[in-house]
């Protein structure tokens, strides 16, 4: 009976349109994903490493809910929509053979459907490396185990658990809806739980709950090197294991149930149940029952059929709100917006106050897929609702004018846009309201939502109707539209071409501060606003035209129709739309293109290239230094204009005359005014427009230490609005710039592309390095941050609007009005280094006094009037880093101290002499209320406050390594102020987002991995590596004696006036000098080599000895990993480390309320490598014990160091 | 008032040659279609409510162009669909009340007065409040029926509209018709002869898109009186007969078969004349225009 069954299935499904077109589809996402080059990672990962084919199968399962709900829910369902069930099930079958026959032969069906992905996967890598989208060698050869085994792994376990449960609810329920929203639902649900277990303490709780093995997957490969990557297929072991046990049994289970339930009978007469009728009381009020029809008055008035039009928009409205694919879809759709909201902006694990900025912007999260799925979708049912019901007989043959029912078809969508816009506002309040934040700011919620966001949602609403009327056919429609939006998805992001105008429904971005509003941002939203809508307009006009009123559905008829209905008045109405499309659209070409330089991504990178070739030929020329800067700069925030005068005291420093200068600018925008030379015009010698490097003829040869003194002034100005870019530098409220407004001098290697493949293409040669090494004589010549300048005098006068204040490093000598602008003058009264910032705001200041044993400090910070709350913690951590830095590396080189915020364009601070540039969005408006949360304002601040004696004491070489002096410094140094204040706790804490931080950045490295020696461009390692090791070091050998060599070093290098400037290697030398014989090997581990650990505890146990006494026996595993910069193995550690080793009682809090570890034992141990047991006695009862149990060595499986203790036999 | 229907073409674009030249005038009262199933009545009566179009060809009413003045049409119609369906979660009082609206009746109090009242002649007074997607099928054809009334629709189309309705509600829908207005032209389509023969002033056979047959019901069957013949014969005599005579119609009667012939004289003495009724029209026009045996 089940062979019956299960082979008809088959041979029913084969030949099923439907079928083919699942394949088909996965087919082609699979071929379009790897052909256009998949997941971005590193370079050296191939695109079809069996990594990346094992995550996107992962991400197929979660999609792949829909195509399995679709396959798995109708086999049953079938024979109860076709009526088939009333005769069929009175034939001599069983019911599991039919039941298990169906299952089986759909489950096969499925699996053929599921190759289609990899028949695409593979085509993509065949044609990927001809269509040119990412290089050949970023495809390895085609390897079927590395699409076998994933499948086998995840793919195919996936397709089963979804496939088995959905097949059981439509058999258990018969309803196939259950089966369509219980899909999106699901589908909702998984992505939301994923959302949330990314904070789940328990890693392998989340691992073994994720039905479709994805977290398990992750934890196991999250950390892999690009080599591994490229090599590696995740081993089914450990909780991935477990995991995919655990589903496959669940799925045997619901199918065993369905097969216990599932009952023919039950089957046939259920159906009809349903609701009880309500038994009307037969109405006897017949009334006067009329014999003849009252007769009535038709009246057929514009202003009838425009009230017909929004009558019948509400019923049609009214119909989409009770539809439950449509409630479904926006109770998901809240669900996300809820999360995000609620989630929020969080920075190193700690929230941000829930302002109406991140309430706006959670639209943009999970919501708007939503969106465009309920936008597509709906427009396809109503524009088909009449013919799908076979209710368009009826009325396509009423007295109404097309426009009426058309246009009421597009006022229901209308008001389901606004519904989707007020969501947002709603959800915002509420998650607002539940946070206990109540400053609402409704004017930039209803600015936001209904004259920005709106039209777009209108915009997308006209195409989805367009095409659903032309195209005709509902599931064609949705196709179509969907694919028109991933074809414009594909040509944005993959074919990195962002031209908004060209781009239906596309506009720049821009984004809500507190300080600026919303800005500039206006102008550019509005037009491209109009714009699109213009246009989505002018497809409507032509849709009407061919609106499918009637029988007929040819397109002999419909444009036999569409001839008919066009009269003047649509013909006025084209015109008034092409105008206004046109109209807009040349003003937006105008900003964009004209009084603004767009071009696409590709020519941005030969321009790179070309420069570099044209240019780099200059990179060793000698030009002058600065020695002294007094500058005057107007700042006009209304017009978002600057003009800067600067008179530069420059010197040649070397025994090579200069007779040229040349003048790198930073872009088009800053235009050079007037160039004088000791009063004498200086000579344009070539100007190049196109790279805006110029030569210019001096009037007299520099020789070795003349001096001259050189004017510039310049003008920089934003013209209209540019296709993408905030242009924040000059802004209404929060104008922040730095040294770049003027020209730097000589070629400058910073812009040169440095990806190996890029540099190929351009036959520019791999570019390994960007700094020479550090013995280097010209790169010991120059500092890092600048090379124009070694230590400069400076001294400003800053002018900006009478209510703002404008800012720069140096001390206030005089601030006036004058002309209606208020003046500022400031002057540093020490040398410092030329890198300088312009800031002006409407700020409140808040003042402060640090006083140290012979120094005091004037803390001032610039604030918008309303961010006050964190202040303190600003002001604290100057403090704390003022006695902690003054204490242990040297006195503050200056006087002030000043802190001031800029609006949220950028996330990030900035240490300039004596004032610290810090984000809107970095700490200001934190929610620290959680003492579990870390204090990032506190920690940054130290950050910035550190790079003041770690970049601008001491002034790091333009060599390899340099930027660990500034940047691993100032982290080390934060972490020890951050340790003063919130105590050990909070520093693993941080240390763990700076460990994580470091393994994922090495595993997404496109060059190869480079140490703290010689690093010159990886973040991740000069901060996150760079302060994790020193935070080891200090506590190896003890933070005294590490500041101590800090201090040594300080006193050689700081300051110093002339070259050579400091390198890595006298850092090293200090650290070393500190350094124990015995731990030499560390320093040689971590500043030269990639070393990883994998310390793992295997056994912890007890027994109990009496008195509070315990013995605890640990069994551990110690290795340490050393691997080359690819990430590939290179050999093991068989040398003892010092290691620790710890035994801790329940966990208690800190003074300030962290969570914090008790040790009844803990004590360094020199630990041989490879397994080994240890035993232990300690006083008070063992809960848990561990090797490196505080995670200070840096390893990739971190949870596994600590286990809990159990009581030995 | 006046329907007239001059030359009228239809082609599908699957080929089908729907309406084939068809010439019809049709006066005020009661106009019956009669065809047997994909004649071509609903096509006919689709072109004539705006539904579709024409390949060539003009329909007239009075002096306004049915095939160009949509509007016009569509202001004075009333149409029956054959197949139509409804919004499931709208009640039938707001559905109709909806459609008097589209339909141009503006003042609220009338739109009230007649949709009550039509409710009430057909029958749906006591489910007014209940969701149409509740209805059962003859339910439904009520339903539309009194879409189809609402508004003093001057012209009215039904295509079917008995079909599924028990016995009594097809009496009370037949008397709801004569109660319309004399002004009034309805064109009724069926395949139940006795309709027309009950309801009809005037009426048309179509078969294959053509008329074959024009005219009052009664003078109809006049013109073959004399014509038919009758005869109860075995079953397994039948095809003989076909092949020899013009069987037009077959029916059973007490285990044997009775057959109608068409012709002229008494084919032979065996075969009586029989008393001739629409049906033996229908049955004959039919039998002669159609290309595939009946």
């Amino acid at each position: 009976m089940f062979w019956q069954i299960f082979t008809f299935e088959l041979k029913y499904r084969i030949k099923r349109p439907a079928t083919w077109a699942y394949f088909g589809i996965l087919a082609l996402f699979g071929c379009f994903i790897f052909a256009a080059g998949g997941i971005s990672g590193s370079e050296k990962a191939h695109i079809n490493s069996p990594f990346i084919i094992s995550a996107i199968l992962g991400i197929m399962s979660i999609f792949g809910i829909l195509i399995s709900a679709a396959v798995m829910g109708v086999p049953v369902y079938r024979d109860e929509e076709h009526k088939v069930k009333h005769y069929y099930f009175t034939y001599p079958i069983s019911e599991s053979g039919y039941l298990l026959g169906r299952y089986f032969g759909s489950m096969l069906i499925l699996f053929l459907i599921s190759i289609g992905f990899h028949v695409g996967v593979i085509l993509g890598v065949m044609i990927g490396p001809g269509l040119g989208f990412e290089e050949p060698e970023r495809f390895a050869a085609i390897n079927l185990w590395h699409h076998i085994q994933p499948s086998m792994t995840i793919f195919w376990p996936n397709l089963i658990f979804t496939g088995t449960l959905f097949f059981a609810l439509v058999a258990l329920t018969r309803k196939v809806f259950i089966s369509y929203v219980g899909s999106v639902l699901f589908l909702i649900g998984y992505l939301l739980a994923i959302n949330l277990s990314g904070d789940l303490d328990n890693q392998h709780l989340a691992a073994l709950l994720d039905p479709f093995g994805i977290n398990a997957f992750n934890d196991i490969t999250k950390y892999w090197t690009p080599v591994e990557q490229n090599t590696l297929v995740a081993p089914l072991t450990g909780d991935f294991l477990t995991n995919r046990l655990i589903w496959l049994i669940a799925s045997a289970l619901v199918l065993g149930f369905t097969l216990f339930r599932f009952d023919f009978t039950k089957f046939v007469t259920g159906g009809k149940k349903g609701k009880k009728v309500k038994a009307v009381a037969a109405e006897t009020s017949q009334k006067n029952l009329l014999d003849i029809l009252p007769s009535v008055n038709l009246s057929f008035s514009n202003s009838l059929f425009v009230s017909q039009l929004f009558s019948q928009g509400w019923l049609e409205f009214k119909n989409i709100l009770v539809d439950w694919y449509f409630r479904a879809m926006i109770i998901g759709g809240v669900i996300f917006l809820g999360v995000d909201a609620y989630m929020g902006n969080k920075i190193y694990g700690t929230p941000s106050l829930p302002l109406t900025n991140y309430m706006i912007e959670s639209k943009n999260g999970t919501y708007i897929i939503f969106v465009f799925i309920i936008l597509i979708f709906f427009t396809g049912e109503v524009v088909h609702r009449d013919k799908t019901l076979k209710f368009s007989q009826i009325t396509d043959a009423l007295p109404v004018p097309n426009w009426v029912t058309y246009g009421s078809k597009f006022w229901a969508l209308t008001l389901v846009c606004i519904f989707m816009a007020t969501l947002v506002i709603v959800v915002g309040v509420f998650s607002q309201t539940l946070q206990g934040y109540f400053n609402y700011e409704f004017g930039k919620y209803f600015t936001d939502l209904y004259l920005l966001e709106l039209p777009n949602y209108l915009q997308l609403t006209m195409l989805a109707f367009f095409v659903h009327i032309m195209v005709n056919k509902k599931f064609l429609g949705h196709i179509v539209s969907i694919g028109i939006w991933l074809v414009l998805f594909g040509i944005n992001s993959i074919g990195e071409f962002n031209y908004n105008m060209a781009l239906y429904s596309y506009r720049p971005g821009y984004r809500i501060s507190d300080m600026n509003g919303f800005g500039h941002f206006f102008e550019a939203q509005n037009s491209f606003n109009i714009y699109w809508l213009a246009f989505g307009g002018i497809l409507l006009l032509i849709g009407n035209l061919f609106w499918n009123r009637g029988s007929e559905s040819s397109w002999k008829s419909r444009l036999k129709l569409a001839k008919q209905r066009y009269n003047k008045r649509t013909l006025v109405w084209m015109i008034g739309l092409l105008v206004l499309w046109i109209g807009t659209g040349a003003f937006i070409y105008n900003n964009v293109s004209v009084k603004n330089t767009w071009m696409t991504s590709k020519e941005g990178e030969k321009r790179r290239a070309d420069f570099e070739k044209k240019y780099s030929k200059y990179k060793h020329l000698t030009q002058p230094k600065i020695t002294k800067v007094t500058v005057n700069v107007d700042i006009f925030p209304q017009e978002r204009r600057v003009l800067a005068k600067g008179d530069f005291v420059i010197v040649n420093k070397t025994a090579i005359p200069i007779d040229t200068l040349h003048f790198n600018m930073a872009g088009s925008r800053p235009k050079i005014l007037e160039a004088t030379i000791d009063g004498e015009e200086l000579k344009p010698g070539i100007l190049d427009t196109v790279f805006n490097y110029h030569r210019y003829v001096m009037p007299k040869t520099m020789n070795y230490g003349d001096t001259m003194l050189m004017h510039l002034t310049i003008e920089s100005a934003h013209k209209g609005f540019p296709n993408e870019g905030f242009g924040s530098d000059i802004v209404d409220n929060g104008t922040f710039f730095n040294t770049s407004i003027f020209p730097s001098m000589g070629y400058s290697t910073q812009g040169e592309l440095t990806s190996d493949l890029d540099r190929k293409k351009y036959d520019l040669g791999v570019k390994e390095y960007g700094l020479p090494e550090q013995t280097d004589s010209i790169g010991t010549c120059h500092l890092l941050f600048d090379d124009d300048a070694d230590y400069v005098d400076y001294e400003a006068i800053v002018s900006t609007d009478p209510d703002q204040i404008a800012i720069s490093p140096g001390y206030l000598q005089r601030e006036w009005e004058e002309n209606g602008r208020k003046y500022f003058h400031y002057k540093m009264d020490s040398p410092m280094l030329n890198f300088y910032n312009f800031c002006s705001a409407k700020y409140a200041v808040t003042k402060d006094v640090w006083k140290g044993d012979s120094q005091t400090v004037n803390i001032e910070i610039y604030h918008h009037p309303t961010h006050t709350q964190n202040i303190d913690r600003f002001i604290k951590s100057v403090k704390v880093s003022m006695d902690y830095y003054t204490q242990n590396f040297s006195p503050f080189q200056f006087r002030q101290m000043r802190i001031l915020e800029f609006p949220r364009y950028a996330n990030f601070a900035q240490s300039f002499a004596n004032t610290v540039p810090y984000s809107e969005d970095f700490g200001w408006v934190g929610d620290f209320s959680d003492p579990e949360d870390t204090d990032y304002a506190f920690n940054v601040t130290a950050h910035e406050v550190a790079h003041q004696w770690w970049a601008h004491q001491v002034t790091p070489s333009a060599t390899r390594g340099s930027n660990q002096i500034s940047e691993s410094m100032a982290e080390y140094a934060a972490l020890m102020v951050l340790k003063e204040e919130y105590g050990e706790e909070a520093i693993f804490k941080f240390l763990e987002y700076e460990v994580n931080s470091y393994l994922r950045g090495r595993s997404g490295e496109s060059k190869f991995e480079k140490t703290l020696m010689d690093n010159d461009n990886q973040a991740y390692v000069w901060y996150r590596k760079g302060g994790s090791i020193l935070y080891a070091l200090q506590d190896y050998i003890t933070a005294d004696s590490l500041n101590l060599a800090f201090a040594n070093y300080i006193k050689a290098a700081a300051f110093r006036a002339e070259a050579p400037f400091t390198t890595t290697l006298e850092w090293f030398d200090f650290i070393q000098a500190k350094t124990p014989d015995s731990l030499r090997y560390f320093l040689d581990d971590s500043f030269h080599k990639i070393t990883l650990y994998e310390n793992r505890m295997k056994e912890a146990t007890y027994t109990d000895l009496g008195n509070d006494e315990y013995e605890v026996t640990l069994k551990f595993d110690s290795q340490k990993i050393y691997y080359d910069g690819n990430g590939k193995e290179l050999e093991r550690g068989l040398t003892p480390n010092l290691l620790e080793i710890g035994i801790f009682a329940e966990d208690g809090k800190n003074e300030t309320g962290m969570t914090k570890k008790m040790p009844l034992f803990h004590e360094k141990r020199w630990i041989e490598p490879g397994e080994q047991s240890m035993t232990i006695r300690v006083k008070g009862k063992p809960v848990k014990a561990g090797i490196d149990p505080y995670n200070k060595m840096i390893d990739r499986v971190s949870d596994d160091n600590l286990m809990n203790c159990e009581e030995g036999e | 008032m006046q329907l007239t229907i001059t030359n009228l073409d239809k082609v599908y674009p699957n080929g089908v040659h729907a309406i084939k030249n068809v010439n019809l005038t049709i006066s005020n009262g009661m106009f019956g279609l009669l065809g047997p199933n994909g004649a071509g009545k609903s096509s006919l009566m689709r072109t004539i409510s705006t539904l579709q179009e024409a390949d060539s060809g003009s329909v007239f009413l009075d002096d306004m162009d049915v095939l160009k003045d949509k509007d016009g049409v569509r202001r004075i119609l009333g149409y029956l669909p054959q197949e139509f369906g409804v919004y499931p979660k709208v009640t039938a009082l707001t559905m109709l009340d909806h459609i008097a609206s589209l339909k141009g009746i503006a003042n609220k109090k009338e739109r009230k007065e007649v949709v009550e009242a039509l409710l009430q002649k057909v029958n749906l007074w006591q489910h007014r409040n209940k969701n149409l997607g509740t209805y059962s099928g003859g339910m439904k054809q009520r339903f539309g029926i009194a879409q189809a009334l609402l508004g003093n629709p001057k012209l009215i189309i039904v295509d079917e509209p008995t079909a599924g309705l028990d016995p009594t509600e097809r009496n009370r829908f037949h008397n709801l018709l004569s109660e319309i207005g004399e002004n009034t032209i309805v064109i009724l389509s069926t395949h139940i002869v006795e309709d027309v023969t009950n309801l009809c002033e005037n009426m048309a056979i179509i078969c294959e898109g053509s008329v074959v047959a024009e005219g009052n019901p009664t003078e109809l069957v006049k013109e073959v009186q004399g014509n038919i013949w009758e005869k109860s014969i075995e079953k397994s005599e039948l095809d003989a007969y076909q092949a020899k005579y013009n069987v037009i119609s077959t029916q059973l009667k007490a285990g044997k078969k009775e057959i109608h012939v068409w012709s002229d004289s008494q084919p032979d003495a065996s075969f009586t004349e029989a008393r001739a009724t629409l049906e033996d029209v229908y049955f004959h026009h039919i039998a002669e225009n159609s290309s595939v045996p009946i």
